[in-house]
């Protein structure tokens, strides 16, 4: 199961300033699979990304806004975008300058291709 | 059925939540778990509910005490947070948030939860106590005011330049305490405009915890994408950010850029240039 969710994120690991890419189990926070650089702490990052997912999972649907699809999170030196798949969240940790729309256009594409 | 009422009326809670998460039953098989000392399954019980209902008030109460007992006081206080988001006076919230305070020795944020608790339930002995304390201690002018409490007004129409543009739905100006400080959305009731600001805080505390973690620097905004809408929150200062909501087929890009436009309108408002 995880060999199969590494090769998913392999397609993304390519992709130009990305420099983290994980499947996390959306309730548990923790990482299914993982390709990170050597400096980011995937469990943290797995920990935090879910419950910033949850929790806008919940504001969203307080206003009827309905399911989250996708997640951004901007800031000086970098960008996390977190997509939802059913019970996994596909997370991409990306450089500042980084194609922002690739990415985040791949990284939907991985998380309905683990629906 | 066991013969023991206690354990039946368990059952039969258990039964209501494993079909329901969120059935009524969650409070009182929450209660019977914490009271048998099993705080990970109340715990569990009340996670669960608060996901499909985050503004039930008590359900927060009881989950912020069964985080206290289990020794996560910072999670208490997140708990207690959302209820006077929810209820500005509760007394439980109050009292918790201000023992929480006095613990970390934040003497100013005490005395003013506790005078709040005070204001709710004057006769109660632990309040009075620690309110006497802290008044030996503190001169009364020093005591802190309620954060965002001076920026309450009526500007609903901060933002209606946003709605010359079909695709938008509003924005909110939300205080660090998830209250509604200026504009409107023409998505949903004022009802829900409120809870979203309420449940809205959490979301960004978390967000900003992350982009922390990963030293990335100062936050400038956070995208919510979802199958009804996108919703751009960016911040003001460290107690204020603005939310621009558009329907779901706006471009992303051209939302950035109009909360920008939002986030200088707001900045003027709350800085009271005309």
């Amino acid at each position: 199961m995880s060999d199969s969710f590494e090769r998913t994120l392999e397609g993304l690991t390519r992709v130009a300033g990305v420099r983290a890419a994980l499947v996390v189990d959306a309730d548990a926070g923790v990482p299914v699979a993982a390709e990170v650089a050597a400096d980011v702490a995937a469990p943290a990052l797995a920990a935090l990304s879910a419950s910033a997912f949850r929790r806008s999972r919940r504001a969203a649907e307080s206003a009827s806004f309905g399911a989250v699809e996708t997640l951004q999170l901007e800031a000086e030196s970098g960008h996390v975008i977190v997509a939802a798949a059913a019970d996994v969240l596909v997370v991409v940790v990306a450089e500042p300058d980084a194609q922002l729309g690739r990415i985040r256009l791949e990284a939907r594409r991985t998380a309905d291709g683990l629906r | 059925m066991s013969g023991n009422p206690a354990l039946d009326e368990m059952q039969r809670w258990s039964a209501e939540v494993a079909r329901d998460p969120s059935a009524p039953a969650f409070l009182p098989l929450a209660r019977a778990y914490r009271r048998q000392g099993q705080l990970d399954a109340a715990m569990r019980v009340c996670t669960r509910a608060l996901e499909r209902h985050p503004t039930h008030i008590e359900g927060h109460a009881l989950l912020a005490g069964l985080y206290l007992e289990s020794g996560d006081r910072e999670r208490a206080c997140d708990e207690w947070s959302t209820v006077l988001r929810l209820d500005p006076g509760n007394f439980d919230a109050h009292r918790g948030m201000g023992f929480a305070a006095l613990e970390r020795a934040d003497l100013g944020t005490a005395q003013w939860h506790l005078e709040q608790a005070a204001a709710a339930r004057p006769m109660d002995p632990a309040v009075r106590e620690a309110l006497a304390w802290l008044r030996e201690r503190l001169p009364r002018e020093s005591a802190v005011p309620a954060p965002g409490a001076a920026a309450v007004r009526d500007p609903s129409r901060l933002f209606e330049f946003l709605l010359e543009d079909p695709v938008f739905l509003g924005a909110l100006v939300v205080d660090a305490r998830g209250l509604v400080l200026a504009g409107t959305l023409a998505h949903g009731d004022g009802e829900r405009v409120e809870a979203l600001g309420a449940v809205l805080g959490e979301a960004v505390e978390e967000a900003v915890r992350t982009v922390e973690h990963l030293a990335l620097g100062a936050w400038s905004g956070f995208l919510l994408e979802t199958d009804a809408a996108v919703l751009h929150i960016a911040p003001l200062s460290p107690e204020l950010f603005v939310l621009v909501a558009a329907r779901r087929d706006a471009p992303a890009g051209w939302i950035r850029r109009t909360a920008v436009r939002a986030a200088e309108r707001a900045r003027d408002f709350i800085e009271g240039a005309p």
